[in-house]
């Protein structure tokens, strides 16, 4: 088996969250999510539908992921572009399964914050913006989150400085009652290990990655670690059909931009 | 109320043009990220020393961080200013988001084209699916909640939103201002229908049957003024004729970081166009066309 390094195994868990045939979309400054959409349409997904982040491109085979995600190597040679309009509408109206969300902060629920740290209306970190997670949070059919910043301990917060994207519930109530259309968090997977949400749209720890234990994480959560640990097949070693797609479509690495260098030194196995 | 704009040659010099942007206006900046922004007009609104724009967007980088930095505007309504993992936060955009020199109204992308569509549309708003019970909602006053009088569903309404000029780069124009421009569009064709007028730069002017040859993405009609501006778009990309300029990002972004901004446009704006264009390296910028080698060449 050849060797591999976290930061690959973390995009493949990534990429296991899309099902076959399922409308996938990422956004921009998420290269993670960005390799580990073209990872699952290489391996185990051939028939989802890949939406490329800033440029909407459909199904294109990038020439390389760049750092920059409205570049012309990842749509070169798309059959089909859809516009801005196109996408966001499909997006609003229920039509695409899932986007991945991540964010400095995120909260017990699912919700982020990516618009600033520190209060309102002078964060003392404006960070970039949410693009449209505002409103595409709330009808995309299912969300994975990620974060590669668990360990810092100021990333999974009891409550957020400023809440952006919608997870399962916002301090005004659950999506039922503010009549979101779409289905919120399915997973969050960060460094440390992976959750999925109970009825309460609370997050449950559900496995660790094998160089972590419950201490690291209940040590770097801000809110109640809920747990039903077992065997997780999300977090299962990568294949090496799995390897081998990472490494085609990102030889500039740009995954490894996500992750502290404390992190990039977990090797494997 | 937008109206077209008939006629003529709406050939004018980048002072010309700049020069419709009045100091306070709303400002559409066409683009997105860090691809096809309308960078000579925002160096030449910091020639002219412009002041208090209000600027909207979707997601933007150095044109909005640069702009902030020279102290030219009052309002951000971008839905994301930054520069993704590659090169990261916008620094002046953060350092007075933080001070308050500037009033931060974050949107969201779906909302910023919900509100152009009433503008377009002329109907007084338009409903959005999310942003209820986020925090976005609260920088809003301009928003409110309405129940739908066909499902009784209560959704977050926004108003049209009409900017009094959308600033557009394209590789390719005409004397009457018919523009081609390649995919993503990001939110231009919705800008220029919505806004006031068009000012536009173009890479290369053509002859109209050219362009028409290429595709027309932006009509004539609603355009006020184009000005031929090679490397107009630059630092970002516009591709076929160039990619993004790391180095020069790079540049920009460890002086902004310093509070050395001055540096900046010492160097790069106050020198006049005609000097910038000469320190862009078209050869490299072009080279991703070569080999996939020379392109990834190009991001490390």
């Amino acid at each position: 088996m050849t060797p591999w390094t976290f930061d690959e195994w973390f995009v493949v868990a990534l990429a296991r969250t899309i099902a076959d045939r399922e409308v996938v979309f990422h956004g921009f400054a998420s290269p993670c999510a960005q390799v580990a959409m073209h990872v699952a349409k290489r391996t185990h997904a051939p028939d989802s539908l890949l939406v490329e982040g800033a440029t909407y491109a459909v199904d294109p085979v990038p020439v390389f992921v760049p750092p920059t995600s409205n570049d012309l190597a990842l749509h070169r040679d798309a059959v089909y572009r859809m516009r801005f309009e196109e996408f966001f509408d499909a997006a609003c109206r229920g039509a695409v399964d899932r986007m991945f969300l991540s964010g400095g902060q995120i909260d017990a629920y699912g919700s982020t914050n990516v618009t600033g740290i520190g209060p309102w209306p002078h964060p003392k970190i404006k960070l970039g913006g949410g693009g449209g997670g505002g409103n595409i949070s709330a009808s995309i059919g299912t969300l994975t989150v990620w974060t590669t910043r668990h360990r810092s301990g100021r990333t999974l917060v009891a409550d957020l400085d400023f809440l952006t994207d919608i997870g399962h519930r916002t301090r005004e109530g659950t999506r039922a009652e503010l009549g979101y259309t779409g289905g919120g968090p399915q997973w969050l997977v960060t460094e440390l290990g992976a959750f999925t949400y109970d009825d309460e749209g609370h997050a449950v720890l559900r496995g660790l990655w094998p160089d972590v234990d419950l201490a690291d994480v209940e040590g770097a959560t801000g809110f109640d670690v809920r747990r039903d640990l077992g065997e997780l097949a999300l977090l299962a070693p990568p294949t090496e059909a799995e390897l081998a797609a990472l490494r085609a479509v990102d030889p500039l690495g740009v995954r490894r931009s996500e992750f502290a260098d404390a992190e990039l030194a977990r090797a494997f196995p | 109320m937008t109206t077209f704009h008939l006629g003529g040659d709406k050939r004018a010099s980048l002072a010309d043009a700049a020069g419709l942007v009045r100091d306070g206006a709303m400002v559409a900046l066409g683009g997105g990220l860090c691809a096809r922004l309308p960078m000579a007009l925002v160096r030449e609104l910091l020639r002219q020393d412009r002041r208090g724009l209000h600027v909207v967007g979707s997601a933007h980088s150095i044109d909005v961080d640069l702009l902030v930095a020279a102290g030219a505007v009052a309002v951000c309504e971008e839905s994301y200013v930054g520069f993704e993992q590659d090169l990261g936060l916008a620094p002046a955009y953060r350092r007075a988001a933080a001070s308050g020199a500037i009033t931060v109204r974050e949107s969201c992308c779906a909302t910023v084209l919900a509100q152009l569509r009433a503008a377009e549309a002329g109907v007084p708003f338009m409903p959005v699916r999310g942003i209820k019970g986020t925090d976005i909602e609260g920088l809003h006053p301009e928003y409110a909640r309405a129940t739908c009088p066909f499902t009784g569903e209560v959704l977050v309404v926004v108003p049209p939103l009409r900017p009094d000029v959308a600033l557009v780069h394209a590789p390719l124009g005409d004397a009457a201002g018919n523009l081609h421009l390649d995919q993503p569009y990001v939110l231009d064709e919705r800008f220029a229908h919505a806004s006031a007028q068009v000012v536009a730069t173009v890479d290369r002017l053509a002859p109209t049957a050219e362009v028409a040859a290429a595709g027309v993405t932006v009509p004539g009609h609603v355009v006020a003024a184009v000005a031929e501006v090679p490397y107009g778009a630059h630092p970002s990309s516009c591709y076929p004729g160039y990619a993004y300029d790391r180095a020069h990002l790079a540049e920009y972004l460890a002086l902004a970081a310093a509070d050395e901004i001055e540096k900046y446009l010492d160097l790069y704006v106050h020198v006049g166009e005609e000097a910038y264009r000469d320190e862009v390296d078209p050869v490299r910028l072009a080279s991703w066309s070569e080999s996939e080698a020379d392109w990834r060449e190009l991001f490390r």
